[in-house]
């Protein structure tokens, strides 16, 4: 044997495990190469299957998600509605602001366009009227509209607060006017009893475009709620109104019988109030 | 033609007035316990045993902590039934009740008033009643407004004698 093959022999011997240990990472090596050259070739294969998935599930995200969202959303608002409408309110009144200021010049623009373009003994009237004040035909007809009017009258029982009877020149509401009458002898007696004015009564109560006229009788009251501007002048000539009707049509027998009560009030009322 | 009458709910402050009237009402309860400021007024409609329709014209009253006096008077005035509501867990809501609705029947007169104790579903039944038989306590029924027990039953009847 020569010293060649005894050097191999004795290598073999001594290097064994080593060269297992070298071969096997070798191995590994390999695996892995193979493993990122496949994941390569299939991402070419999966990548546009993702993205398809990815953009259908953007476009269901409203069907999917957005009732949950909804739901929160609304539970969340309702659990604070305090301070959803403390923000939402100035930013609301604004817009309303904007709007009816574009309307109502809008508004007087046609107002005014329609009255130059027609002719008649009534706008020759208002014309006139209107040079006279020194005021556009616009705004003259804008005060016409403005006038009050009397959009409900109830006669209340002044104690009890029992509705004897209503009239509205306008279609019935979905207000129970039982309550309402309830309601508002409520009020009356509690203004009358906190600033103990002795016999004094509550006249009047503002609320934004409407007046409530309140007139008081020995057992009963009359409230009359008008929109529009509530002059002086009108309201003499509701208060006249009234007189002449409790004078006329108010008596025991009409107090008792709520029917025949709506009935003459209705009739006495049904023609507005100059 | 409808029938319409005002009834007063009166007692001391948190014995259950808005609960019972919430009740019946709108069939409601809540736990949640809301002091009445000023007064709430709603309608009930009941249909009385001949037919008739009455108005029931229910006045929720802010709860006094003394007697019935502190009520505000123009409140009461031009009623036709004061309904008195005690608690019967607090005997300081009742303890007076006698004075009270004396007091009620001496300044308001021809106005039925009623004693009712709330807040049956906390106490035993068979143990109050004669509590308050021992006190002396005049009541015209007791209620649970939590439970819905006698409320109908109680206000049907009041309905029925307004309407005679």
């Amino acid at each position: 044997m020569e010293d060649q093959d005894k050097l191999e022999i004795l290598k073999k011997l001594l290097l064994t495990e080593e060269k297992e240990f070298a071969d096997s990472i070798a191995e590994k090596v390999e695996e892995l190469s193979k493993i990122v050259h496949q994941k390569q070739e299939l991402s070419h294969k999966v990548d546009p299957i993702i993205d398809d998935k990815l953009e259908q599930f953007v476009e269901e995200i409203p069907k999917t998600l957005g009732p949950t969202i909804t739901e929160a959303l609304k539970e969340e608002i309702k659990n604070s509605q305090d301070a959803v409408v403390e923000a939402l309110f100035p930013i609301i009144g604004k817009m309303i602001k904007k709007y009816i200021a574009h309307e109502m010049r809008l508004l007087s623009e046609n107002i005014n366009r329609k009255t130059k373009a027609a002719f008649s003994f009534k706008n020759w009237f208002r014309k006139t009227r209107a040079k006279a004040q020194g005021i556009t035909e616009g705004d003259l007809i804008l005060s016409d509209y403005a006038k009050p009017r009397l959009m409900q009258m109830f006669v209340i029982e002044k104690n009890s607060g029992i509705l004897l009877a209503d009239y509205s020149p306008l279609s019935d509401g979905t207000i129970d006017k039982e309550m309402v009458a309830g309601m508002l002898t409520a009020i009356k007696s509690f203004v009358e009893d906190a600033f103990e004015g002795g016999d004094q009564d509550l006249e009047l109560i503002e609320y934004e475009l409407y007046t409530i006229h309140i007139q008081n009788f020995y057992s009963y009251y009359v409230a009359a709620v008008i929109s529009g501007a509530y002059s002086m002048m009108f309201k003499e000539v509701l208060e006249d109104q009234i007189l002449d009707f409790a004078q006329h049509n108010i008596s025991n027998k009409e107090l008792k019988n709520s029917a025949l009560f709506t009935q003459k009030l209705k009739k006495h009322f049904a023609d507005d109030i100059v | 033609m409808t029938l319409s009458k005002k009834v007063v709910i009166l007692g001391h402050f948190g014995v259950g007035k808005t609960s019972l009237f919430r009740r019946i009402i709108d069939n409601e309860f809540s736990e949640e316990y809301k002091v009445t400021l000023g007064v709430q007024i709603k309608k009930k409609m009941i249909t009385l045993p001949d037919g008739r329709e009455l108005s029931m014209i229910l006045w929720d009253t802010e709860g006094h902590s003394n007697t019935v006096e502190d009520t505000r008077k123009s409140y009461l005035l031009g009623s036709h039934a004061f309904i008195y509501v005690f608690d019967l867990t607090r005997e300081d809501t009742y303890k007076n009740l006698n004075q009270d609705l004396e007091y009620l029947t001496k300044n308001y007169k021809n106005v039925t008033a009623k004693a009712i104790g709330n807040k049956l579903d906390l106490v035993n039944e068979k143990e109050i009643k004669a509590q308050l038989k021992e006190q002396n306590i005049p009541f015209d029924c007791l209620t649970s407004a939590k439970m819905n027990k006698n409320v109908q039953d109680f206000f049907s009847d009041l309905a029925s004698e307004l309407a005679k």
